[in-house]
């Protein structure tokens, strides 16, 4: 459903992505696995349309989406859940959720959402009326996701979940991220620096380094692969 | 003791108008990072068409907050397309100095052509109940400053609800939070920071209307966009809810300064009182730290 296409991307004169190519099928779990800078957010900025890129395509269900704006890409059905999170820190969980769920599109349909989202992360039914600013990491982190998910994607690109988490959180996390994926058949494009972790819970995996896809495989076969075993597990 | 409470609720009324210059320049502020000083000038604009309706027609010159609001909405609308809308590109230091010169520039046109069109004699709009007071207990209070606080306080009420209560409104807060982050929940920063603009420039024709009954001329222009930046200052940045509240505060403080010292110094106390919240409060009063 998702498919780059030989992309480059440039920040100024400074190229970060050479002819990136990967695709993602309906219904998959695919991460994106790699060291610091090797250009992991770069693709998931790329694909959501917040950069654009130089030469290539993004084809979402057949659509370019390269070629239309940031804002509108999100009315095609994908979401990110950026680094960093980005919450609105001022507002309340609610507010955030509403702004997830700010295109036409769902907004008739925000009280089912609610309800959905409550039964994957109910810790965040009981913040409701809390300022986003004032949560837990790991409840920041949920709110992230819950907001990203009122726009009822067809792709969730999630950007590096785990930073600054416990491993427990994030696990659980990603356990509710895998829930979502099997009951909403929701498309997911996870981007991650814990590569074990990332690839454990993925149909498949491509390998980025600096800003090149390096490699690819199903989950398990590269957790296995040597490569991957020396450069990012730190084991032989 | 009575002289006292009457200069202080001459200050307080005033303040209800201060808090209401403040809004919209409070309001684009927080909203794109635009300084747009050129906002007293708008409401001295909006005084003189004001005056001029009024000259013209002799309609009440309140009526006029209906005409006056919707036009400056337009004459926004149309400023931000050809002026403002190309630094929306730029990093947040560069959008605060180029706002602030293009809008410097804006200033000294409105004040020109005000001079051009309507002479620098000092007008007003006189109507009926212009020098009508209502005695409270020996404290004198005009009608016309009465009728500013019930605005300011309408207006603001409104605001703040189409803020919170809205789906617009939310996305004009999220927008001023982050854009990046707004850009991804679907919003279309351009069109939320166009209309966010838009209503800054009707909010200048509200207080303009209430301006005009009192004395003023070409060069109140300046003055208002000072008073604008202190109560600024005071509220908190992109504090609407705090905007009300410091325009009160800033009147208060001017009248404690008429009684203690005499008018002449007025405008003194507000500016000493700019200086004392940046050094010992940056945040603004109402504000959280950053």
């Amino acid at each position: 459903m998702l498919e780059v296409h030989q992309v480059d991307v440039h920040y100024g004169d400074i190229q970060a992505l050479w002819n990136v190519s990967f695709r993602v099928e309906k219904g998959e779990i695919v991460s994106l696995v790699g060291s610091n800078g090797a250009g992991k957010t770069t693709v998931l900025k790329t694909i959501s349309g917040v950069l654009s890129l130089t030469k290539g395509s993004v084809t979402i269900d057949g659509v370019r989406s390269d070629t239309i704006k940031a804002y509108q890409i999100v009315e095609q059905g994908v979401s990110l859940v950026p680094e960093g999170r980005r919450l609105f820190r001022d507002m309340t969980v609610f507010e955030n959720l509403e702004l997830g769920g700010y295109i036409g599109r769902v907004r008739q349909q925000k009280d089912e959402n609610l309800k959905w989202i409550f039964q994957m992360f109910p810790v965040l039914d009981q913040r409701i009326h809390q300022l986003a600013g004032t949560l837990s990491g790991g409840e920041q982190q949920m709110l992230a996701i819950a907001r990203g998910l009122m726009s009822e994607p067809k792709l969730l690109l999630v950007d590096e979940l785990s930073l600054g988490l416990a491993p427990l959180i994030v696990k659980h996390i990603y356990l509710t991220l895998k829930e979502i994926n099997r009951s909403k058949k929701t498309t997911i494009l996870i981007v991650e620096q814990n590569v074990r972790l990332a690839l454990e819970i993925s149909d498949r995996g491509y390998i980025i380094e600096n800003g090149q896809i390096t490699g690819e495989g199903k989950g398990s076969e590269l957790l296995k692969s040597d490569k991957v075993k020396s450069a990012y597990l730190a084991m032989g | 003791m009575l002289r006292f409470i009457q200069i202080l609720s001459y200050g307080l009324l005033n303040g209800a108008l201060y808090g209401l210059v403040a809004l919209g320049l409070s309001l684009v502020f927080g909203v794109m990072n635009y300084l747009m000083i050129a906002h007293g000038g708008l409401i001295m604009m909006a005084a003189y068409i004001t005056f001029w309706a009024f000259f013209y027609t002799h309609i009440d010159p309140f009526l006029f907050i209906l005409v006056v609001t919707p036009l400056f909405f337009i004459i926004g609308w149309i400023l931000f397309k050809i002026l403002f809308q190309s630094l929306m590109k730029f990093p947040e230091g560069e959008k605060i100095k180029n706002s602030l010169l293009i809008s410097f520039g804006l200033l000294l046109i409105f004040s020109n052509l005000a001079i051009l069109f309507w002479t620098a004699d000092e007008r007003a709009v006189t109507t009926v109940y212009s020098g009508k007071v209502l005695d409270l207990f020996g404290v004198r209070l005009p009608y016309i400053g009465l009728g500013g606080v019930a605005i300011a306080i309408i207006v603001i009420i409104a605001l703040h609800l189409f803020l919170t209560r809205t789906y617009f409104g939310k996305a004009i807060r999220a927008v001023s939070l982050d854009h990046e982050a707004a850009t991804l929940m679907g919003i279309n920063v351009n069109k939320v920071c166009l209309v966010a603009f838009s209503i800054g420039f009707a909010l200048a024709g509200i207080p303009g209307v209430i301006t005009s009954l009192h004395a003023f001329n070409p060069a109140i222009s300046f003055d208002l966009t000072n008073k604008a930046l202190i109560v600024l200052i005071l509220a908190g940045v992109g504090s609407i809810k705090g905007v009300l509240i410091g325009g009160f505060f800033l009147g208060a403080i001017e009248a404690a300064g008429v009684y203690l010292v005499g008018t002449p110094y007025r405008e003194v106390f507000g500016l000493i009182l700019f200086v004392l919240i940046l050094m010992f409060r940056p945040q603004g009063i109402a504000g959280k730290k950053a």
